[in-house]
């Protein structure tokens, strides 16, 4: 059996590079797809901490995932609406030169 | 009857309740439909909401007629009866101590109520009914009628309210509805000045009524008059009261009663032992009680100082100066003093005040009325003097006679208003302007032309001048009758103070003002009639239609809902048609009114004792009898037989004073055609310019308390605009700028900056959570200390009771979560908690506990210094 650090490390991998994604991308499709890849870190490593041995019995985990899924999509549904509204608009994707709110 | 009561128990009396309803449905219905309704519903509305009213009041006071025989029969003749209608419950005020005053809204009819609203009602339909025809052209026909009704309502609130907030209500709105038909044609400066100072004269007066009602609750423990005059002794043996056993005497100085000691500033001494007089000035509260109710009914009474208002109200139409500023709602400060005649006759000195303020009043009104030439200002200044005689009757203890004066006062001076209404409706069609049309100058001779308005008027004149055996006659020889005879000389209570006696010469000085000013009623009520209705129409002349055109089209506000077209076709060197007598919607009340003015006297004519003295049919006196029962022991009349000759020397004056008056007057005016009166004009035209500018007490006023208020409002403006508007608001918004200077750097528009900052924030959050947070609180009880670790997630604990020694065990453990430790009085001990988390993180916290050695093992002190960690 894999021990629970792999799971956590990989998890760590994975937030860190969705959160590294978040902050220096400026597409805002890829903004988005980094958050999908924060939020299946979390997944993840709440799916893995319930596999321990302490937890026999208890679902508590992998059922806060699929709320964390059903989120997801929910936002995911949002997030590109706003997106394409977005293009619309200004006829770009890039979320630096989304900026009429300035000061 | 016996239906009737079957119906309504008279302690549940509903009737009453429709006699309230109907004028506010009439107002409700009038102010919210009425532009829609057109000029004959709204008539039809309002007349019959009064006039069902009236029909209810009537059947109200039977009953109640009825009561009385019954308990008359019953042997329980003099024990007030009334018929009572609880609305619902309103408050329950704190009183002194634990005792909860109720405050319901309640109404209630009684002797003194019952009439009053009889009067209200009766009197107001009438001019309803005038109102209808004079109003009739007006674009605001809807909004007067609304008016009324509501001023109508508010009347019977304050007349039949059972204590004294109802009463309060009433007398608020009364006011209100005053001011709103002041100032009715409100794009005429003037009268929406007029109705302001009424408006502001009677809060005046309102705030002493208000501190009345304190001083009722405090004292009596209610604010109903029944509860009132139960505990009305209260408010006499209070005074005796030591300081600090609730409540006592009033002092006035040192204010509130306390001592005037020498005060040290700056090595200076200042000796304040000067202002602390021998013995503390302190006054029963029934004299503080009586001063401030009796302000209050200076207010609405139009009484010195306060009266200044009443002939600027003149200023509103002329059935609202008949019904408001004459009948009903000015006679509120009388009632409210025959409604508490109890109280009032405990306080002596209080009643000297209203005597002679009464006295002075009426004397003052008089002189000015000598002069004036408006026909309405006549009438107002008359309305005045003669609420003065009221006053005055008040104050001497003649309740029932200054009540009688209310009485008849209502219809002849009703009937004198809506006459002098009707000549100016008639003077108007020719002369298109408000102050030449009632101006007394312009009239003359139209007797010829308004037959029937001229008869009312001489019947009313007639009565207000105390011409023998008409109403007015009657109630104001009584009342002079009665300063002679009764002295309000307080009771003597075990417990409380001797009573303050009047001076001797007090009545003498009194009647002689009255005499004084009853003369002058006669002069210049006939001055007015002469100057009205006697000799040629003088508006030939004055009132020129050329001249007519010009002043018409001077006056650009004009909204009196007159034709413009009316003068166009007339032939300009022609005099102009001659003033016709007034619609028959106008003169039958003024017929109905004439007739009552003059026998209204039936209903107590006392003076016909004199002649014969076994002379019993005095009804209003045996009505009302009961009620002022429980005064009388305040009183004391003279002897038998000099109060016989004081009262014959009194009608004697009475008379004498009225012949006078209205000699001198037929002499001046008709015999020499006023050359006296411009003879005397001439010889002292100082006197004559004081007189007409009404002694210039509106410009002392405006030179004293007026400008002392705007004074005041000015300094209170400068401190506005520098301090507060200046500084405080300039400051804030500076603040609040340069936050937001430094706030919009980060507030880019660019959402990936917004992301980057809330990755740090998030990430600083996780931090927290991460880190472990070493804290404990401490229970001490003689040297034993608690000490109990705050809790945390997954956190165990490890304690060192003494930081410089090994921890308590060596392991960190959950449970551990606190421990106990000694400090002996005088040592002091440092307590050190480490706390380690999921992480293996460990924070810690060092805590010193020292204890003082107590001082001879008396109390403890906690001696705890925080020093953290």
């Amino acid at each position: 059996m894999i021990p629970v650090e792999h799971y956590v490390a990989l998890s760590a991998l994975l937030f860190t590079v969705g959160g590294v994604g978040f902050l220096v991308r400026r597409n805002v499709l890829v903004t988005l797809m980094s958050l999908e890849i924060m939020l299946n870190a979390v997944n993840l490593a709440l799916v893995a901490f319930n596999r321990q041995a302490t937890h026999v019995g208890a679902h508590t985990g992998q059922i806060f995932a699929f709320f964390i899924i059903a989120a997801e999509a929910a936002e995911v549904a949002v997030g590109l609406a706003i997106v394409i509204s977005l293009f619309r608009i200004r006829r770009t994707v890039r979320s630096d030169e989304a900026d009429l709110l300035k000061n | 009857m016996k239906a009737l009561f079957s119906l309504f128990a008279p302690n549940d009396f509903s009737l009453i309740a429709v006699v309230l309803a109907m004028p506010l449905l009439g107002a409700f219905v009038n102010g919210v439909f009425g532009r829609r309704l057109g000029k004959s519903a709204v008539r039809l509305m309002a007349l019959s909401a009064v006039g069902i009213s009236f029909a209810c009041a009537i059947v109200t006071f039977a009953a109640l007629n009825d009561l009385t025989d019954a308990a008359k029969h019953a042997g329980a003749e003099g024990t007030p009866q009334k018929l009572v209608w609880t609305a619902w419950e309103w408050m329950k005020l704190s009183g002194t101590g634990a005792s909860r005053i109720a405050v319901d809204l309640r109404f209630s009819v009684d002797a003194l109520s019952g009439v009053m609203m009889l009067v209200v009602t009766g009197v107001g339909f009438l001019i309803h009914v005038y109102s209808t025809e004079y109003m009739a052209e007006d674009k605001g026909f809807w909004r007067f009628f609304c008016y009324l009704n509501l001023f109508i309502f508010s009347m019977l609130v304050l007349i039949l309210g059972d204590n004294l907030p109802v009463l309060f209500v009433g007398w608020e709105g009364v006011g209100l509805c005053s001011y709103l038909l002041i100032g009715f044609w409100y794009n005429k400066t003037p009268n929406a000045a007029a109705g302001k100072k009424a408006f502001i004269a009677n809060r005046i007066g309102d705030f002493g009524l208000i501190v009345a009602m304190f001083i009722f609750a405090v004292y009596c423990g209610s604010l109903d008059w029944t509860g009132i005059q139960n505990n009305a002794n209260n408010l006499v043996t209070s005074f005796n009261n030591p300081p600090g056993s609730g409540p006592g005497a009033i002092h006035l100085w040192p204010i509130g009663g306390g001592r005037f000691e020498d005060y040290t500033l700056l090595g200076l001494k200042i000796p304040l032992h000067k202002l602390q007089p021998d013995t503390p000035w302190a006054i029963t509260a029934a004299t503080a009680a009586s001063l401030m109710l009796f302000l209050g009914a200076t207010g609405k009474s139009a009484q010195i100082p306060l009266y200044v208002w009443l002939p600027d109200a003149m200023a509103g139409p002329t059935p609202v100066s008949a019904l408001i500023h004459a009948a009903t709602m000015v006679t509120a400060g009388v009632y409210l003093l025959c409604r508490l005649s109890f109280v009032f006759v405990l306080a002596p000195a209080a009643m000297l005040v209203v005597a002679f303020t009464g006295a002075a009043t009426a004397l003052l009104a008089a002189s000015i009325a000598l002069v004036q030439n408006d026909i309405k200002k006549v009438l107002a200044y008359s309305t005045v003097s003669q609420l003065g005689f009221m006053v005055l009757g008040c104050g001497v203890g003649a309740f029932t006679a200054g009540f009688f004066h209310v009485f008849t006062h209502a219809f002849f001076k009703a009937c004198l208003f809506l006459g002098a209404g009707s000549v100016i409706h008639a003077m108007h069609a020719r002369i298109h302007d408000d102050v030449r049309s009632q101006d007394m100058r312009n009239m003359g001779g139209l007797r010829k032309y308004m037959p029937l308005t001229y008869w009312t008027f001489v019947a009313s004149t007639l009565a207000i001048i105390g011409f023998p055996l008409t109403s007015g006659f009657f109630s104001k020889d009584e009342i002079l009758a009665r300063v002679l005879v009764s002295t309000p000389t307080g009771v003597d209570l075990a417990a409380g103070p001797k009573p303050w006696q009047w001076p001797s010469w007090a009545p003498w000085v009194l009647w002689g003002m009255a005499i004084a000013a009853a003369t002058m009623t006669a002069f210049y009520m006939c001055r007015c009639v002469f100057l009205t209705f006697w000799g040629d129409f003088r508006g030939w002349t004055i009132g020129r239609p050329s001249q007519v055109h010009k002043s018409h089209h001077d006056d650009e506000h004009h909204d009196h809902g007159d034709d413009e077209e009316h003068h166009h076709h007339e032939d300009l060197s022609q005099p102009g048609l001659p003033p016709r007598e007034s619609p028959r919607t106008m003169t039958i009340p003024l017929l109905i009114l004439g007739a009552a003015a003059i026998v209204a006297g039936i209903f107590n004519p006392a003076a016909i004792k004199l002649i014969k003295p076994d002379f019993d049919f005095l009804p209003l006196d045996h009505w009302l009898d009961p009620l002022f029962a429980d005064a009388q022991r305040g009183l004391t009349m003279a002897e038998h037989h000099l109060a016989h000759s004081r009262e014959l020397l009194s009608t004697f004056g009475a008379f004498t004073a009225f012949a006078v008056g209205a000699g001198f007057a037929y002499w001046v005016y008709v015999k020499e055609k006023g050359k006296p009166a411009r003879d005397a004009m001439l010889k002292v035209p100082k006197l004559y310019r004081l007189l007409l500018d009404k002694w210039r007490v509106d410009e002392a006023y405006d030179k004293t308390v007026v400008a002392s208020v705007d004074a005041l409002a000015d300094t209170a403006t400068s401190v506005d605009q520098g301090i507060i508007d200046f500084v405080l608001a300039r400051l804030t918004s500076l603040v609040v700028a340069a936050t937001g200077t430094v706030l919009r750097v980060f507030q880019n528009g660019v959402v990936h900056v917004y992301a980057a900052i809330m990755v740090i924030g998030l990430a600083a959050v996780g931090w927290f959570f991460v880190q472990p947070h070493a804290a404990f609180t401490i229970d001490e009880k003689d040297g034993d200390y608690t000490l109990v670790a705050s809790p945390g997630p997954s956190y165990s604990y490890r304690w060192y009771p003494d930081a410089t020694k090994e921890p308590q065990s060596a392991e960190f453990s959950p449970t551990a979560a606190q421990i106990k430790v000694h400090v002996p009085d005088g040592k002091s001990q440092t307590v050190k908690l480490e706390v380690k988390n999921a992480f293996g993180r460990i924070d810690s916290k060092v805590y010193t506990i020292s204890r003082p050695v107590p001082p001879g093992g008396g109390v403890r002190e906690r001696g705890n210094q925080p020093r953290g960690n």
